[in-house]
């Protein structure tokens, strides 16, 4: 099946380009909802709230809200990685730092990290890669063409950057713990 | 601690573990109208309560305060959609495990089309209660691993174990 055309432009004002790197935009709340028997948050809602701050990085390409609510578009997460680096309790603060590791016509590869926003400490990690879907078909397409330009131009910002540490791991059991 | 002051349901040695269901909760559906990628991580931490009761490390294991398991690395493959109401159905593999680890692999799938949906391969650890802080499995708990790895690998090892994330160059 060929690619669907990329939109040419999109019917609302894009925000201001944040272009520092990494992106230190999203903050959040553990929420207590999100703890579980263990006294605290679950490992399914850290995945949550790095997907919330996939949000903040989409907004800031020109995608979100706006974007699935126009019937233009939504993205999918193909696959995701995470450490669990320690632990976070009900109400605590978190700050989301996210770095471009990698970009083509269609996706993103991203690297999250949660800190205790007081504490200061690494709580976790999340690699993710995402997707740009066409509204009416459900299926991959080229990223708009204001959002591509944006990319490119967060794209150069971040590339000088170093690799993660934690990017690319492979589980096993062969390291210690 | 060589038993559990609890009881430990039946040993379950079908290849791969293949117990747990769940159906997709209206809240767990986000505005793209599908399960949102936090609720797949739901449906398979549910499925690793499944696994720890297989090995007598289930909620009794905390409600007596012995111990606790921590997940200390996850990687989620998503495949396809799953929509509210869908039955899903989700197998378990343990791949390794030592002295304190289990490293295993969850296959999602859509109970009634048979579709796989997802993957979830996991290292989750045993944590002691008062210090929680890593420890030894219980005997109990050990006696019961030892047993199920040794079935679980007499099956391939699933092709989603092992990935690194990364975008493929153009074909």
């Amino acid at each position: 099946m060929p690619d669907s055309l990329p939109l040419d432009s999109l019917p609302y004002d894009l925000p201001e380009l944040v272009t520092n790197a990494p992106l230190d935009v999203h903050r959040s709340t553990v929420m207590p909802e999100w703890v579980d028997w263990n006294g605290h948050m679950n490992v399914a809602f850290y995945v949550t709230a790095f997907d919330q701050a996939s949000g903040a990085f989409m907004r800031n390409m020109g995608l979100g809200r706006r974007y699935v609510d126009g019937k233009l578009g939504m993205t999918f997460v193909l696959e995701t990685h995470v450490t669990y680096d320690r632990e976070m309790r009900e109400g605590s603060p978190m700050r989301f730092t996210t770095q471009l590791l990698a970009r083509d016509a269609k996706k993103v590869h991203l690297f999250h990290e949660m800190y205790h926003a007081e504490q200061g400490y690494l709580a976790a990690t999340n690699e993710t890669i995402v997707m740009n879907i066409d509204y009416a078909s459900r299926r991959s397409a080229p990223w708009p063409v204001p959002v591509a330009e944006r990319l490119e131009t967060i794209w150069q910002a971040h590339k000088p950057l170093p690799k993660p540490a934690k990017a690319g791991r492979v589980m096993g059991l062969s390291k210690r713990a | 601690m060589k038993s559990a002051p609890y009881p430990i349901i039946d040993l379950d040695l079908g290849i791969p573990l293949d117990r747990h269901r769940v159906t997709v909760k209206p809240e767990w559906i986000d505005w793209n109208g599908h399960m949102n990628v936090g609720y797949y991580v739901v449906a398979f931490d549910q499925a690793t309560d499944t696994l720890c009761q297989q090995i007598g490390c289930g909620w009794e294991y905390t409600r007596e305060k012995i111990g606790m398991t921590f997940v200390l690395e996850a990687h989620v493959t998503y495949d396809r959609e799953v929509k509210q109401h869908d039955a899903l159905r989700i197998t378990t593999q343990i791949l390794d495990y030592d002295s304190k680890r289990i490293h295993y692999l969850h296959a999602m799938y859509h109970a009634d089309e048979g579709y796989l949906a997802a993957t979830n391969e996991l290292m989750l650890m045993n944590i002691d209660y008062q210090s929680r802080r890593s420890a030894p499995w219980p005997e109990f708990a050990m006696e019961r691993l030892e047993k199920l790895a040794v079935a679980h690998a007499t099956i391939a090892r699933p092709v989603q174990a092992g990935r690194i994330i990364g975008i493929k160059k153009k074909k």
